[in-house]
């Protein structure tokens, strides 16, 4: 039967980007436990689906139904009063940031602000051009990954791309942490 | 090149998407221009700050637990499992698939043979739709074959015999790169009316064995060769003008 071999296809392909999927949902939902519940949730609707799987890119199959599934949540969650919208509100996104230890030198404290003001600016960010810059930069997507993921033209990534990274841009230097440059 | 294309261009240079030509191009034009450079240092700026200051986060080990608990379960427990889930998860799942479902609906309805042949012929399908499905199936946009030609020389080893059949109703309108299992091909698209036709330039290892035409949920799958190369070309034409397509590329390819 065929579902065998799929089913073992599906398997490998989500314990090898298991990585990519959960720091997917992780930017997209803001939380720890959505985001392995939207994982999970997943792999179940790939195991279902996997005879539906016939070639293509496996990696962005797999990361448009990780996709999928947070966006399903977050939908969900927009409608729940109880929970608060992740775009928009700066404190909300701060609650889930990675608190580190006591950091008394000063040169880690410099890096652990940096890396929090990162974090702050990228959550606050709306939605759409959050999932495009962590597919291209962080999981380091092709432009045709991207738009199989996102389901969506090549050119609404380029353009998700370009605005999404403008505005990061932007908010990072108005919040001043751009002083000195990284990389070049 | 002028600076307004040039910072058209950028993003493109700065993600590996342009071709060597235009990759070329731009950086004879980036030696002299200041301001692209300065534009080219902050988008790595950036990127440095998202790759290495933003928080890559792990899969907890214990989500890593549950799939593999999961994967190793066997298949008919899991069907059991995967119900209780989708019960317990049906809200979600409705929007899951109305977010998403198209392209899987479509596979769907696929065949499910284990032939090698069948896998090819599934593949083939499944490209057209999901291009069609995320509405770009052409990467690079062109009528001119002396285009589309070398925007493959950049990207894929082989580069394909690019040919237009405009004078005879079948336009050459672009082309994008694919896979066909976990080959990338060249696939060259063209339009004939309303209709798209996707033609997979066949690497060598899986030349298709049967010639007659496949059906599947209206569409047909024809194989030719064009300039020397197997291809197969898959379309929601009429059978007979996507035969008639079909024929044409093969005398050209005949050379008459
Ligand atoms: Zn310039």
């Amino acid at each position: 039967m065929i579902s065998t071999p799929s089913r073992t296809v599906v398997d490998e392909l989500a314990l090898r980007h298991l990585d990519a999927a959960y720091n997917l949902g992780r930017w997209l939902l803001g939380s720890e436990q959505d985001a392995a519940d939207a994982v999970h949730d997943a792999y179940l609707r790939a195991a279902r689906a996997c005879d539906t799987y016939a070639g293509g890119n496996a990696r962005a199959w797999w990361l448009a139904i990780v996709r999928n599934c947070c966006l399903a949540r977050l939908a969900v969650r927009s409608k729940d009063t109880r929970n608060v919208a992740i775009d928009g509100d700066p404190a909300a996104a701060e609650r889930w940031l990675p608190h580190t230890g006591a950091d008394d030198i000063e040169e880690r404290l410099d890096s652990s602000r940096r890396t929090q003001q990162i974090d702050v600016q990228l959550q606050r960010l709306p939605v759409v051009y959050r999932e495009v810059l962590i597919l291209r930069e962080i999981e380091e997507l092709s432009y045709r990954e991207i738009a199989d993921v996102l389901e969506t033209p090549m050119g609404t990534v380029m353009s998700r791309l370009a605005r999404g990274r403008a505005l990061l841009q932007k908010a990072l230097t108005e919040d001043g942490t751009t002083g000195a440059p990284h990389g070049l | 090149m002028d600076c307004k294309t040039a910072s058209d261009l950028l993003p493109l240079y700065f993600d590996g998407e342009l071709d060597r030509a235009t990759s070329r191009e731009f950086e004879a034009h980036l030696d002299e221009c200041a301001s692209c450079q300065a534009a080219l240092i902050e988008l790595d700026a950036l990127r440095q700050s998202l790759r290495h200051e933003a928080a890559r986060y792990k899969a907890p080990q214990a989500l890593r637990t549950r799939i593999e608990r999961a994967a190793a379960a066997p298949v008919a427990a899991r069907a059991l499992q995967n119900r209780v889930r989708w019960l317990a998860l049906a809200a979600s799942w409705v929007l899951a698939f109305v977010a998403g479902g198209f392209t899987l609906e479509a596979w769907n309805h696929g065949s499910a043979s284990v032939s090698e042949e069948s896998q090819l012929t599934r593949d083939l399908f499944a490209s057209h739709w999901r291009a069609l499905a995320a509405a770009a199936p052409i990467d690079v946009v062109s009528t001119d074959q002396h285009t589309v030609k070398p925007w493959f020389a950049g990207r894929i080893a082989v580069s394909p015999t690019v040919r237009d059949y405009a004078d005879q109703g079948y336009a050459l309108i672009g082309g994008r790169i694919d896979y066909v299992g976990s080959e990338r091909v060249p696939v060259l698209v063209y339009r004939h009316g309303k209709h798209l036709i996707d033609v997979f330039v066949l690497p060598p290892a899986v030349v298709p064995a049967g010639t007659a035409p496949v059906r599947q949920q209206g569409y047909v799958l024809e194989r030719a060769s064009m300039g020397g190369q197997a291809v197969a070309m898959v379309s929601d034409m009429d059978e007979t003008e996507l035969t008639r397509f079909r024929d044409l590329v093969d005398a050209s390819s005949r050379g008459e």
